[in-house]
């Protein structure tokens, strides 16, 4: 994109008052909102500013706002008005930052006509010291540090620059600099691949101002290169064209500055999907290309910087495999509206499966060493068509937060504390969809206790409960949630369980094998226990479930 | 809450462990300049404590966590926006520290600090 130098040399003839001064900021707002999503998709909190980009774009345009019919052109007022606006506006952690860094400023320039070198670098000196003031403990390698460090460079650099659009230059170029250190300084950014996404947005906000001082445009972004983290290269699968059998996906480092439009430009002779991701001071490049150019991206990047890591790998071959696991997707009970829904826990595929086979409405996946929020059990009941919905926990560290998606939920919700997985399928046997929601929660309240829960798994560290001693790497088996047993290998720890469960007074024992597990070994297991207990019905399930070997259900 | 069992035992946590990683939290929340005691007639508004049980209550009633923050706030920021991020970034950490869940954080905006002048 080339730079109008006419309008340069004629913006520079020009004092910055008041209205050149809301012509800035309108550009800053606009580079910032065209870049909206790129700041988005920089978040690796959940919590506390969801999407910072939004909440940005938001302050600043509320402070635009405030300035928009304001034509006068003293500069300290125009300043005044802005950040009064970003204040009344702010939004977000993000936006209250932001609201105090343009306090800063337009205290800085407060009795200024117009914008000086000297009043811009103490103008700019003045964020960072408000921005600061606003905090007891900084988080560095947050939006606080790239105003530091730019407002720091600011002070440096004044010497060596000639007019405010010098400086406009060195502050953007200080505050890119600085955005891209901020993983060194705070770890979560660097495990998760991102630079700080305040940060970026304050630089994108910056970086319109120079880009209309340039005369380039603000309302497309200028090239998408996105954050690694944000690449959808999921999505790019299924977009697979004729003829395009290769996925090919590049990690490097460009030797000197990556020319981006004619580096698309070279890609886009080779093939199609092109997608291309910076972060951590790499790029990566993915492309589907037709098999006989799978190594011309390859060698073509070589020539241009160092190549880390190349994955090639035959699309079409995905593609099957990608149509075999949706066909292994369970598949749910359709809930007709004013029926009884039931959602359930389930910590594996298999048993998942046997869940929806009994009519169960939604999954929410987990299970012992992963237990799903509020929010998950909430979300997996909230968009069915009915107001009648049953809960099976079905994992005594899961009841509480079924019972708070019931708080804050407006169905009217029963949770029945199954607090396992053999405990969740008896009652489900006793689900009717038609009946009063509170009645039919009580009589599977009442099933769940038909049976007893056996659990084969294995312990993490030394210890002796009941009179039970257990070393570290052990089998233990557990009879409803007590340990009841230590052994060896998962067949004698299964034996010793059935022994104490009193296998031999019942009738029906189901086995759910879990993911470490084969199934020739599980059927093997099953058929010594059938040859122990002749009378005992034994069955077989695939389980899925993580950590316990098995999951018995003993009626 | 606070208590969790285990097939090994019983976890305990007590209320001054919680109110010292919601104290963390509080003083990295952006606008909050320093907490407040909880009682004003233990003090003046404007004292500032580091002793985290004096600016924040941690109560467990049934299964259930309850804390309460006071806060003194930087005259000049949106006293709301501030406040919501104090709850939400408070309500993270407490529970990613926990594995628990935060039934309410309550923010008191005790005061505010004027810093400088416009």
């Amino acid at each position: 994109m080339a730079i109008d130098t006419a309008r340069v040399e004629k913006i520079r003839r020009r004092p910055v008052d008041g209205l050149a001064f809301k012509r800035l900021m309108e550009a800053g707002l606009t580079w910032l909102r065209t870049n909206q999503q790129i700041v988005n998709s920089l978040n690796v909190f959940p919590v506390p500013d969801g999407d910072t980009g939004t909440n940005m774009t938001l302050t600043l345009q509320a402070a635009w706002n405030e300035i928009k019919d304001k034509g006068t052109h003293h500069l300290g007022e125009m300043a005044a008005a802005f950040s009064k606006g970003a204040l009344m506006g702010a939004r977000g952690n993000s936006g209250v930052i932001s609201s105090q860094i343009l306090r800063g400023f337009s205290r800085g320039v407060h009795d200024r006509e117009t914008l000086d070198l000297e009043s811009f670098v103490r103008a700019l000196g003045e964020a960072r010291d408000t921005a600061y003031k606003g905090v007891v403990k900084p988080v560095e390698g947050t939006i606080l540090t790239v105003i530091k460090e730019t407002a720091n460079a600011a002070e440096a650099g004044v010497g060596s620059v000639k007019d405010a659009i010098e400086l406009l230059e060195l502050v953007v170029r200080a505050a890119d600099e600085s955005v891209k250190r901020t993983p060194e300084l705070l770890p979560i950014l660097k495990q998760a691949g991102v630079v700080d996404s305040g940060g970026k947005g304050l630089f994108f906000f910056l970086e319109g101002m120079l880009r209309h001082v340039y005369g380039e445009s603000l309302e497309t972004p200028t090239v998408s290169v996105q954050p690694i983290s944000a690449m959808d290269l999921q999505g790019a699968l299924e977009e697979v064209e004729e003829g395009q059998d290769y996925e090919v996906v590049v990690d490097f480092v460009p030797s000197g500055e990556l020319d981006l439009h004619g580096f698309y430009g070279k890609l886009e002779e080779m093939g199609t999907s092109i997608q291309v991701g910076e972060g951590d001071g790499m790029y990566r490049m993915h492309i589907h290309v037709p098999t006989e150019k799978r190594y011309e991206p390859i060698d073509y990047i070589m020539g241009i910087g160092t190549v880390t890591k190349v994955a090639i790998e035959n699309l079409m071959a995905q593609m099957d495999d990608i149509q075999k696991s949706k066909a292994s997707q369970v598949s749910f009970a359709d809930v007709e509206p004013g029926n009884i829904a039931v959602v359930v826990v389930s910590p594996g595929a298999g048993i998942s499966r046997i869940f929806a086979s009994l009519g169960v409405a939604a999954v929410v996946a987990g299970g012992q060493t992963m237990n799903p929020s509020t929010q998950d059990i909430l979300g997996s009941f909230e968009n069915l068509p009915t107001d009648k919905v049953i809960i099976l926990p079905n994992n005594k560290n899961i009841v509480m937060a079924a019972n708070q998606a019931k708080e804050v939920t407006v169905k009217s919700v029963q949770v029945v504390p199954t607090r396992t997985v053999p405990q969740g399928l008896a009652a489900m046997l006793s689900f009717d969809p038609d009946g009063d929601v509170e009645a039919v929660a009580a009589k599977m309240n009442r099933a769940m206790n038909n049976v007893k829960t056996g659990e084969i798994t294995v312990a993490t560290r030394s210890v002796e409960i009941d009179g039970v001693i257990v070393r570290d790497g052990q089998v233990i088996a557990l009879l409803d949630g007590k340990l009841v047993a230590s052994a060896d290998t998962v067949e004698h720890g299964l034996f010793e369980l059935l022994e104490k469960a009193e296998a031999g007074e019942h009738e029906i024992v189901t086995l759910f094998f879990g993911e470490d597990m084969t199934h020739a070994e599980a059927n093997r297991i099953a058929d010594a226990v059938r040859k122990k207990y002749s009378n005992l019905e034994v069955e077989v399930q695939e389980g899925g479930q993580p950590h316990y070997q098995f999951i018995l259900s003993i009626e | 809450m606070g208590d969790e069992m285990t097939s090994l035992g019983g976890i305990h946590i007590s209320p001054n462990a919680v109110a010292t990683i919601a104290y963390q939290a509080t003083l990295q929340s952006y606008g909050v300049v320093g907490l407040a005691p909880k009682n004003l007639a233990d003090g003046i508004v404007s004292t500032i404590t580091r002793e985290p049980s004096r600016g924040i209550s941690v109560h467990y009633k049934d299964d259930e966590i309850h804390i309460d923050v006071h806060i003194i706030v930087e005259y000049g920021t949106r006293i709301n926006s501030v406040a919501e991020s104090v709850a939400n970034t408070v309500r993270f950490h407490v529970e990613k520290a926990l594995g628990l869940r935060v039934q309410s954080v309550n923010v008191h905006v005790a005061g505010l600090r004027i810093s400088n002048t416009d």
